[in-house]
């Protein structure tokens, strides 16, 4: 451990779906729900505020949200505030800069909020959003988007390693299947058996419909604090042990092999080295499942299986209740959606409320002590990893 | 709502044979470079094709090459590593003099997918194309890029393609693959 311990006390998510509001509407929500949810939590304790958007530019038309989501959620921050992007890890990326603001000394209580709103009227321009994750100058005009790319991940990983579309099919149905206990996630109310995934329409072959991630509304918020104060809000702290990330490209040309990601390896690895742990200790994973092929490669850039073994590793429900761990219990990216700046948060408040044993039983890991939370961003082209342990002592 | 399309125009030209030597870096011009005669007819903010000239980015030349047939990039004559996309100083050693180099104008697919649904604003109408990585023939580089020619469900690994550069419609220019045979 570098610094002060520091803790997540308490944690809420918005609805996620096609919401009828707002980007200031969604942060006012989720301000509301977390005071609600940690009466202990006063507005004048909080210090610090750091905001995951992705694009807010693009889809809310708002930039300097920062103090925006700020005077939505009824906070006047006086030492850290700022906001961070990282695309799809922006929420994350609150969580580990509000982290190492506490472990340092310099905040006692933040907050670390993810906002995005991704439902407009004009599709296309949605998507033109996306688009300039990528390297918009040279990837760009070729219309790349994410699910073009990782349908090449899939078509290589079909290729090296047999990978079938019914062991993708299998990540998806397990994935929806634990939407289905959580009323926050997108796809709540809706079933999809493998045989219906295999049935919907292609959008960038190999990968279907049901592979796919939605574009999503939702807004997501974590409270942190140290060592000294995290009994003062909750009997049930989730505690950082360890961090990590990596990136080693961007242009798509750079990639190198899409089917080893060696830059989850290596974020990973360093993360589970601070917590002083393996991947054979964790007990649930919140993983970047995009795409259906994202948690398929990532089980096995994780260890839990190896490489190109992956899609056994999801038919066989190494991943399900009852296997080696639990992965995505939440629901994932694909039961979810993913809103981009919350999808990092909204995995620690499934963290935090599974140690708490806040979740309904159908998804409740037994007993669980140890978590990773991983998002991936752009093409798989950064890495970010946090690792957390269970109450007990700090 | 209307939308720009942008023209599916044939080739323009094709490219020149591979040509491995390298070519001397033009110096910069030391005058305030001349406006810009391609400005995007598109909204700024939601074009991605690139202002391509010299009052806009010194890799002007590459699109000036490009307009020529040529396919090309920059090297770093310290490393002798061929650098894509191309830049105006090396990753590695930082320098700054990079030079010009040509590609070769063939290569083969390593990957490729299509976009079937959810195209970005200006490609809707473009819908199902084909995208991939290809593995250029003798130079170690896999460019991104629309793979034109034949339906994505005919394209297979391996298949072989031709760069080839095209006009977008607006004076500005962009390169594609192309199948062969």
């Amino acid at each position: 451990m570098t610094g002060r311990a520091v803790a997540i006390v308490g944690g809420v998510t918005t609805k996620f779906g096609v919401r009828p509001a707002t980007w200031a509407e969604l942060a006012q929500e989720v301000g509301a729900a977390l005071f609600r949810s940690v009466p202990e939590l006063r507005t004048e304790d909080v210090d610090s505020l750091f905001v995951g958007a992705a694009e807010p530019e693009r889809f809310a038309f708002q930039s300097h949200v920062a103090p925006f989501a700020a005077e939505q959620m009824g906070l006047r921050p006086y030492r850290i505030l700022q906001r961070t992007e990282l695309a799809c890890a922006s929420g994350q990326s609150a969580i580990r800069s509000a982290y190492a603001a506490i472990a340092s000394g310099l905040s006692d209580v933040a907050v670390a909020v993810g906002i995005e709103k991704m439902n407009i009227p004009s599709m296309a321009e949605a998507n033109s959003a996306m688009g300039c994750v990528m390297d918009r100058a040279w990837d760009g005009p070729h219309g790349a988007t994410a699910p073009p790319f990782f349908a090449m991940v899939a078509q290589r990983h079909m290729l090296e390693h047999g990978t079938t579309e019914e062991q993708l099919a299998a990540v998806s149905e397990k994935n929806h299947r634990f939407a289905n206990t959580n009323p926050t996630a997108h796809f709540h109310e809706k079933t999809f058996p493998r045989d219906k995934l295999l049935r919907l329409p292609i959008i960038a072959p190999p990968l279907r419909l049901g592979d796919c991630s939605s574009m999503t509304d939702g807004a997501a918020a974590v409270v942190l604090t140290s060592e000294e104060r995290a009994r003062s809000y909750t009997d049930t702290p989730a505690w950082v042990r360890g961090s990590g990330q990596y990136s080693d490209f961007h242009n798509l040309a750079n990639a190198g092999s899409l089917t080893e990601w060696s830059g989850l390896t290596r974020a990973a690895r360093e993360a589970l080295g601070r917590a002083g742990i393996g991947v054979g200790d964790l007990d649930l994973a919140e993983v970047h499942d995009c795409f259906s092929i994202s948690e398929i490669v990532e089980y096995e850039a994780l260890g839990l299986c190896p490489p190109g073994e992956g899609g056994k590793f999801a038919a066989d429900g190494r991943g399900d209740l009852g296997g080696d761990l639990v992965v995505n219990p939440r629901g994932g990216l694909l039961g979810c959606g993913h809103p981009l700046g919350a999808t990092g948060i909204a995995q620690a408040v499934e963290v935090f409320q599974q140690f708490s044993s806040t979740v309904p039983a159908a998804r409740q890991v037994p007993d669980p002590e140890w978590a990773l939370v991983h998002n991936l961003s752009g093409s798989a082209n950064v890495h970010s990893v946090m690792v957390y342990q269970r109450g007990g002592a700090a | 709502m209307s939308t720009e399309v942008r023209p599916r125009r044939a080739a323009k030209a094709t490219l020149a044979p591979p040509v491995e030597r390298p070519t001397p870096r033009p110096p910069e011009p030391d005058s305030p470079p001349k406006p810009s005669k391609t400005f995007a007819k598109r909204p700024f903010l939601l074009d991605f094709f690139p202002l391509e000239s010299a009052d806009q980015t010194r890799l002007h030349r590459f699109y000036e090459r490009l307009r020529a047939g040529r396919l090309s990039t920059t090297r770093c004559p310290r490393d002798g590593e061929l650098l894509w996309p191309p830049r105006t100083a090396c990753p590695k050693c930082h320098q700054e003099e990079l030079e010009w180099v040509d590609l070769p104008e063939t290569g083969h697919v390593y990957a490729f997918s299509a976009v079937l649904a959810g195209a970005p604003l200006g490609m809707e109408d473009e819908v199902p194309f084909a995208v991939g990585l290809v593995d250029l023939d003798g130079v170690p580089l896999r460019l991104f890029g629309r793979i034109e020619g034949r339906p994505w469900a005919e394209l297979r690994i391996g298949q072989p393609v031709r760069a080839e550069s095209y006009d977008i419609g607006d004076g500005r220019v962009f390169y594609r693959f192309r199948t062969v045979g």
